[in-house]
């Protein structure tokens, strides 16, 4: 009979020897790392991305473009005699003319402006609104929450084009570009503030929270200090997407008549006059179109990127 | 000699006949970082297991013990490769397998019981449904029992196998014939009254349809007293196989879910972790694996769960004759469970051998280090570095302590605390907290054990003031907590600090370790910016972290690490009581110690009194004067811990000291 309390083979003692298996201190820090916050990671993320790289390089062009359009162009958008009604392209005027015997190329240039105010500042005002409310929301909870919520759910319930469309209608005579901001705004914040609520939710109920409160820190300086940055990654990313919406949406009011008025210089309001000659000059209406759209699709491009950087999945703790 | 020697010398002699089950040798597993880097997770790791044999992996998180077990599986996660060494299994090589050749092993050969009960079950679908998937991918025979050769060796000396039929399971259509023609056996034979009472009762328990067999079923008749022809007639007649139904609540039966037929229409949802993890181990023994691999199966769970369900998975191996490569950090777990231990450390194997003989005289400075840190019931309370140099024969004694015990005064009195939840959808109110009274002396620690549930985090929160409670009081150096407000409540959240469980939740992720720890300075406005900023130097210099660390952010550090930081946060305002909410209980054990010894230096230091809740009773005896046992809300226990460590009084204090894994085991001999 062989001896059982013998290890099988195999299964003998084995100690590795100390020079093969060096032993480190319990629990050192690295320090010969960098320092990362989720900020630096991000944008060390983004840096690499080309599609941020592709958009922000267009963005900064169209932003230039909107500060300084002088640079691009000599000619006045809105010196149109008709003589030059459809002109074709010649030296100084590389677009040619539309049936007004207005340049195309300067209106192209100074309608970003245009544009790129109505995104920003547009998207300014929801962000504003729309965190500040579904942070309220969020934070309070009960009945506060309960009635935000509703209200938001209001809101959702109008589409957005539609809404726009019946307010615009009741304030035609009001021509300044800060009327189809109010409106775009009035009908975009809601998105924002369901997101912002949500992650103030989130992030309410983390550790961190308590902690700080043990520590003496009071409710909203908690809120300000701790859960609104903290809640700030998907706000960013839903900003940057919805910027090229709004461009549209402006466009999209412009080109129906009801948005700027035509006095002022836009691509939608230039698309929508361009329209009755599409047969017969097609270009007038390409310029404009081209304009926004490579604007719309750099926003939202950057979006994008932002996303995929900001993305709370794709980090690891 | 007795039975069990028996089947044990047999079981050695068959083992030692055979091949290695498994048999892995100079594994290398690597992971590609992002950038392209090769991380080499398993290095040149070599390990066996035998047929019927518990071997366990031993190791701290990141040693590779779960990616070794992996790899013998196939399921290395994200870019993990296989990239030297050999993997064999029953002698083939599986290293090389590709998925679709894994899949044929899986389940059948080698199955996986999977760490977090919570996660591993899907929601949506009905537990039996989750035991059906794995016995359908695999083809088996609902009706049949298939028995590992193992098994079936050491069982053929008792029952006769007369043929293939006779591993047909009991269907649970038959199950009333069946105990009918077994009482009507019984009383041919003349059985009545208490006896025939006992022996039906038997029977009702033992023959559970999908599980039970024909020859065990005419196995228990003929120890009845039936006769032989008689008891096979009746078995082979009414035991004709079993149905899905009945085999899944015949595994989830032999799992220890009492009632499996209901429970195996339940979601997982309307299951306590203890049950999933029953439900995992039902899946994972399904399809008679020879192999079980069980990656810390237990850790998230309570200790007295995981006595029960780790004495259960061994008995049922044990009579499956299933060999189980046991993954856990816990070395007293690994000492009472498993004949041959595997200690890895940084990916490598460092030790191995006999279990026992390993943590008794362990050779390797890891493994040493690991005994040393292993908080096992036979270790002492920690003494501080200060002490250890003052009066060491006082020390030895630990008069110390219990002497400035007796005259210490009391900082925190707890008394008739009670705390009741209302229950979502229902009236009912619910007691978190049920008349609990105790006191924190001064300089002292007061340790607050209990299981999940059991109300201490609900107290802990109560003490610092974060929750109402519904009646009761606590006072802080003799004032009621419940009346500071404002300037006074400022005061107290300077004196009374929490540190807790979490080490990745507590600290804001946006936050500089430098902002984090300044926090709570700037919140009481104490010093200027330069000041500050030399404070939080000191700080980290007291938990012993470098300057460096200021400039980090919380995701770069370890779990220790961020505990430690939390410690520094709550030093900070050179506060009078600490409350550990499960300070240590997400470390590994040698951080866990290093944790324990800091927090002790800094009360010898600076006269803090620590509020201590955990689970583990083993830290209890390193940290606590006073110990608090809580139950349902309730406290069952309050004594030193001496006291309740050496005469425990009530039951439920016993159980949870039986529960400490290996607490009976004296490990590391030949350390001083």
């Amino acid at each position: 009979m062989t001896d059982i309390t013998k290890p099988l083979p195999g299964q003998e003692r084995y100690v590795a020897p100390l020079e093969e298996t060096p032993l480190q201190t319990v629990d050192t820090v690295d320090e010969s790392a960098t320092a990362t916050s989720m900020w630096s990671d991000a944008w060390r993320a983004l840096r690499r991305n080309p599609l941020f790289i592709i958009s922000s390089i267009l963005i900064v062009f169209i932003i230039f473009v909107a500060l300084f359009p002088g640079v691009f162009t000599k000619n006045d958008p809105n010196y149109c005699t008709l003589d030059n009604s459809l002109e074709p392209a010649r030296p100084g005027h590389p677009f040619g003319f539309d049936l007004q015997g207005c340049d195309v190329y300067s209106r192209v240039i100074y309608g970003t402006r245009t544009s790129l105010s109505v995104g920003i500042l547009s998207t300014l005002i929801v962000v504003a609104v729309g965190t500040l409310i579904g942070a309220i929301a969020g934070f309070c909870g009960g009945w506060i929450d309960a009635v935000l919520s509703r209200i938001v759910d209001i809101f959702m319930a109008i589409p957005m084009l539609l809404g726009a469309i019946v307010v615009l209608q009741m304030f035609r005579t009001i021509t300044s570009i800060w009327k189809v901001v109010l409106v775009l705004a009035l009908f975009g914040w809601v998105s924002t503030a369901r997101i912002a609520r949500g992650a103030v939710l989130s992030s309410k109920n983390l550790e961190f929270n308590t902690a700080s409160t043990a520590l003496g820190s009071t409710p909203m300086r908690n809120l300000f200090r701790h859960i609104l940055p903290n809640s700030l990654a998907p706000i960013i990313v839903i900003a940057t997407t919805s910027l090229g919406s709004y461009i549209v949406s402006e466009a999209t009011l412009s080109f129906l008549g009801i948005g700027l008025p035509s006095t002022t210089v836009s691509w939608g309001g230039d698309i929508s006059n361009a329209q009755s000659i599409l047969r017969t000059d097609p270009m007038v209406l390409f310029y404009p179109s081209v304009a926004l759209a490579v604007t719309v699709l750099a926003f939202i491009m950057m979006g994008d990127a932002v996303k995929d950087a900001l993305d709370p999945k794709s980090r690891t703790a | 000699m007795s039975e069990q020697t028996n089947i044990d010398d047999k079981l050695g002699q068959l083992q030692r006949a055979e091949v290695p089950l498994l048999e892995v040798k100079d594994l290398q597993v690597d992971f590609t970082t992002d950038d392209g880097r090769a991380v080499h997770a398993v290095r040149d790791s070599s390990f066996s297991v035998y047929p019927g044999q518990w071997v366990a992996i031993v190791g701290e998180s990141g040693s590779g013990k779960s990616t070794s077990a992996m790899a013998c599986l196939g399921l290395l996660p994200g870019t993990g490769k296989v990239v030297g060494g050999s993997i064999k299994l029953n002698g083939n090589e599986i290293s090389h397998y590709t998925q679709k050749e894994f899949v044929n092993v899986r389940g059948s050969k080698m199955g996986l019981v999977p760490q977090d009960p919570m996660s591993n079950l899907n929601p949506v679908w009905r537990i039996g449904t989750q035991v059906k998937e794995a016995l359908v991918a695999n083809n088996m025979d609902v009706s049949h029992e298939k028995r590992s050769d193992l098994a079936k060796a050491l069982a053929k000396a008792d029952i006769e196998i007369k043929s293939e039929g006779d591993e047909t399971f009991l269907g649970s259509k038959q199950l009333p014939e069946l105990l009918e023609a077994a009482e009507q056996a019984l009383v041919a034979i003349g059985v009545e009254g208490d006896a025939f009472a006992k022996k039906m009762e038997y029977f009702r328990a033992e023959w559970v349809p999908g599980s039970e067999t024909r020859w065990r079923v005419a196995d228990d008749l003929v120890k009845a007293g039936v006769k032989a022809d008689d008891a096979w007639y009746i078995a082979k007649k009414y035991v004709t196989g079993s149905s899905m139904e009945d085999r899944i609540a015949g595994l989830l039966d032999e799992a220890g879910l009492p009632d499996a037929a209901t429970r195996a229409r339940q979601y997982p949802h309307e299951f306590s972790g203890g049950m999933r993890q029953r439900a995992l181990i039902a899946i994972g023994l399904a399809c008679r694996p020879e192999l079980l691999i069980a990656d810390e199966p237990t850790s998230a769970l309570d200790v007295t769960v995981q006595k029960k369900i780790l004495d259960h998975l061994q008995d049922l191996t044990d009579s499956l004759g299933t060999a189980v490569l046991f993954i856990t950090h816990d070395l007293g777990l690994a000492a009472e469970r498993a004949q041959h231990i595997v200690v890895m450390y940084k990916g490598q194997v460092v030790e191995s051998g006999p279990s026992l003989e390993v943590l008794q005289h362990p050779q390797h400075p890891y493994t040493k280090r690991l005994v040393a840190a292993a908080p096992s019931l036979a270790s002492q309370r920690i003494v501080s570095v200060e002490e250890r140099g003052q009066d060491a024969s006082a020390i030895m004694e630990h008069k110390v302590n219990e002497e400035s015990l007796e005259k210490a005064d009391t900082i925190i009195e707890v008394s008739h605390l009670t705390r009741e939840f209302k229950l979502p959808r229902t009236k009912d109110m619910f007691k978190a907290v049920d008349d609990v009274s105790f006191k924190l002396k001064r300089g002292t620690t007061l340790a607050i054990v209990g299981e999940s549930g059991s109300g201490k985090s609900t107290v802990a929160n109560m003490v610092l003031k974060l929750l109402e409670p519904t009646s009761g009081t606590v006072t802080y150096n003799g004032s009621d907590i419940a009346q500071f407000k404002g300037e006074s409540l400022l005061d107290f959240r300077r004196h009374v600090q929490p540190v807790f469980q979490n080490p990745y939740g507590s600290l804001d992720p946006m936050y500089s370790i430098f902002r984090s720890i300044e926090e709570p300075l700037r919140i009481h406005k104490v010093g200027d910016k330069k000041s500050r900023a030399a404070r939080v130097r000191e700080l980290l210099d007291m938990v012993e972290l470098p300057e460096s660390v200021m400039r980090r952010y919380p995701n770069e550090l370890s779990g220790g690490q961020r505990q430690r930081i939390a410690i520094a946060r709550a030093m900070a305002l050179n506060p009078d009581v600490i409350v550990c909410d499960e300070a240590v209980s997400a470390l590994d054990v040698l951080v866990q110690d290093q944790v324990l010894h800091l927090l002790n230096d800094l009360q010898a230091k600076n006269g803090l009194s620590y509020l201590f809740i955990t689970h583990d009773l083993a830290v209890v005896r390193q940290i606590a004067d006073d110990v608090v046992v809580m139950q349902h809300g309730k406290l069952v226990e309050h004594g030193t811990t001496d006291e309740v460590f050496l005469h425990p009084q009530q039951q439920y204090t016993r159980d949870l000291l039986d529960a400490i894994p290996g607490g009976k085991l004296e490990l590391g001999l030949n350390l001083d």
